[in-house]
């Protein structure tokens, strides 16, 4: 691609664009809407679906969008019958042999053929009623990724993420023909820690992952942006969750979102099936010595404790949001308490890679050092007060005198309050690169949890 | 069971790879030299072509599976391969198939004693329609009767 602008005419409007870019790219980056499924902008063009057909003056036969560059005086047209019939014609050769199972296939509703079809399917009966060949439905590619033949249409995403990406080549095209189907070698299963992205990058239901398949429907999934907690690589995600009549939200998957400057389009499958982390083991409920007391007595207990200690120990978890950490070095102040965010247990050097994981499996560690929070571990004698905010290393502190704002439960005989989880919480993280990104609230709880900043405000109003 | 090239057929390799720009060319080489002398190319050579050709063992399996010169089975003594595409159709390859088939008792992608019948893609041999290649050689010009006489003298 060149510097140099130049002006094209698509549908008959004039428009202006880089010399040398891909047709293609620039069709979908403007919010043209061309059938497409070999096309990714991680993968680049392959040329091998066809579907993105265009009418170029000029060329006596349409050509594929993904394989032109734009030049000066390109005349393009997206929407001749021309190009209507062809798009009909490829999706009938792509039916041909497809099960039409989108009734129980995961993918209904985010499915590139089944959007496609109800643009520009014949809808006629009996055209899909002919004898098919029948493939395997359920084969098992490891790493949580299932691969049903008969809907796979061949577009090679998933084996052009592995050679182009990873460079592992885990994946293959074997046979020919109708027969002609993705595998992997044989007996072998897919290594990669980033293999689930190819279920992101199936354009149909073929590629499937395990964890979500037959969980739930898509239509029923809201999705919001997020930014993943697992590693100081802080990649983007999008959460999507659902939320039935009066229940808690519940998060059903991960999917990677792009990010040029942190993740590009992936993240790593720990990453991505961290979403669990978030119903399992939480905090619901306020307790002081195993059991049940309400919000008042809470308060004023907090109150005392802090009263008659002299010492204060406050430990925050560098998984909190930059303003959340600011709220607790201005409390830790008013307290004249000693404030610490020790970074060393979240270290593991064996998650790391060259890729995107992070050797601190932790979201804002480098938030905690760019506010000058002391990472070091704190002394802790029997006349300390230790007040922790969600901190790693407080399950192993063993003292009596505690108060613990947790999201998950840990051992603790002191006082435990329930503290709201990142996602459902908001605001500012700070990644290994200092990328400063905004992660907003994503989940409501069924009983609303207070966040750091809403519970030193609470306690803040009492003491 | 493993699998390694000899000696001879690595010295040989060698030689050839000084004919290519890249490695990934001895593919389809290195496939024969397996194919040639094991009559099928087994599963565990897979590694020792990848390693080679410096691809993956998922790629060469798709080489492998796309030709069909190439076989994960061992062949019969004879294999049959005959032409289905186009010009051998017009010219009568469907007649030589119900000959197999009747005759001879043989379906295709199946073994019957001897005889392996295999349907194949043009066999660059149009002009001469309808052909078979039987192992190394090809059968140009058939008729059934043809056919039938090349088989029987066969067997
Ligand atoms: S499994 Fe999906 S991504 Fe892979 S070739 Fe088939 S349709 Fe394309
Ligand atoms: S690399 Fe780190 S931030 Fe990215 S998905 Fe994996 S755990 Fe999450
Ligand atoms: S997107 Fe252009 S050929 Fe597949
Ligand atoms: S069509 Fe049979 S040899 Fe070409």
């Amino acid at each position: 691609m060149s510097s140099k602008m130049v002006e094209f005419t698509v549908n008959g409007k004039k428009l202006l664009a880089f010399e040398g870019l891909n047709l293609l790219k620039y069709l979908l980056d403007n919010g043209y809407n061309i059938p497409h499924y070999c096309y990714h902008d991680s993968l680049g063009a392959d040329g091998n679906c066809r579907m993105c057909m265009v009418e170029i003056k000029g060329k006596k036969r349409p050509q594929i969008a993904c394989d032109t560059l734009i030049k000066e005086g390109l005349e393009v047209n997206t929407n001749t019958p021309t190009i209507k019939r062809l798009r009909e014609e490829i999706l009938q050769m792509q039916l041909r042999n497809h099960p039409v199972d989108c009734p129980v296939c995961d993918k209904a509703g985010e499915c590139y053929l089944q959007n496609y079809y109800m643009d520009y399917g014949l809808y006629k009966e009996g055209k899909h009623k002919k004898q098919k060949i029948k493939k395997s439905k359920n084969i098992e590619f490891g790493r949580n990724v299932v691969y049903d033949e008969e809907r796979c249409i061949l577009c090679k995403r998933c084996v052009r993420f592995f050679a182009n990406i990873t460079k592992t080549n885990e994946l293959g095209v074997i046979k020919r023909a109708n027969h002609s189907t993705i595998s992997t070698a044989p007996n072998q299963k897919l290594q990669s820690q980033y293999a689930m992205n190819i279920v992101d990058l199936c354009p149909v239901g073929a590629l499937l992952s395990s964890d979500f398949k037959f969980k739930q429907r898509v239509w029923f999934l809201q999705s919001s942006p997020s930014i993943c907690h697992g590693c100081t690589k802080n990649c983007n995600i999008t959460i999507d969750y659902s939320s039935t009549k009066f229940q808690a939200e519940r998060i059903y998957r991960y999917k990677a979102r792009r990010n040029e400057d942190v993740n590009g389009y992936f993240i790593c499958d720990e990453g991505r099936l961290s979403y669990k982390e978030y119903h399992t083991n939480r905090v619901t409920q306020i307790e002081y010595k195993n059991s049940i007391i309400d919000f008042k007595e809470a308060i004023s207990k907090i109150g005392i404790e802090i009263f008659i200690h002299k010492d204060i120990v406050i430990l925050a978890s560098p998984n909190l949001y930059i303003e959340e950490l600011e709220s607790i070095i201005k409390w830790s102040k008013k307290l004249n308490a000693r404030l610490y965010s020790p970074l060393e247990c979240y270290k593991d050097k064996e998650f790391a890679d060259n890729w995107l994981k992070e050797e601190l499996r932790v979201a804002n560690a480098y938030g905690v050092m760019a506010l000058e929070i002391d990472t070091s571990t704190p002394d802790i004698s029997s006349d300390t007060l230790l007040i922790n905010f969600d901190h790693k290393l407080a399950q192993d502190i063993n003292t009596l005198h505690r108060i613990d704002f947790i999201t998950h439960s840990i051992n603790s005989q002191g006082l435990i309050l329930p503290l709201a989880s990142w996602v459902q919480s908001s605001r500012h993280l700070i990644n290994s690169s200092g990328i400063k990104q905004y992660a907003p609230k994503t989940l409501v709880a069924n009983k609303p949890i207070l966040t750091v900043t809403e519970w030193i405000e609470a306690i803040g109003g009492d003491i | 069971m493993s699998f390694e090239f000899t000696k001879e057929e690595l010295e040989y390799i060698e030689e050839l790879s000084q004919r290519y720009p890249s490695p990934k060319a001895l593919m389809l080489p290195l496939l024969w030299i397996i194919q040639n002398r094991l009559k099928h190319i087994p599963t565990e050579a897979f590694k020792a072509v990848a390693d080679i050709t410096k691809t993956s063992e998922a790629q060469v399996y798709g080489v492998v599976t796309f030709y069909t010169m190439f076989t994960l089975k061992p062949t019969a003594k004879y294999h049959i391969q005959l032409c289905k595409t186009l010009s051998c159709n017009l010219c009568g390859s469907k007649e030589l198939l119900n000959l197999l088939k009747e005759r001879f008792n043989l379906l295709p992608n199946q073994q019957n004693g001897d005889f392996q019948l295999t349907l194949v893609e043009c066999l660059g041999s149009c002009g001469t329609a309808p052909v078979v290649q039987i192992n190394n050689r090809l059968y140009e010009n058939l008729t059934p009767a043809k056919l039938q006489k090349i088989l029987e003298d066969f067997s």
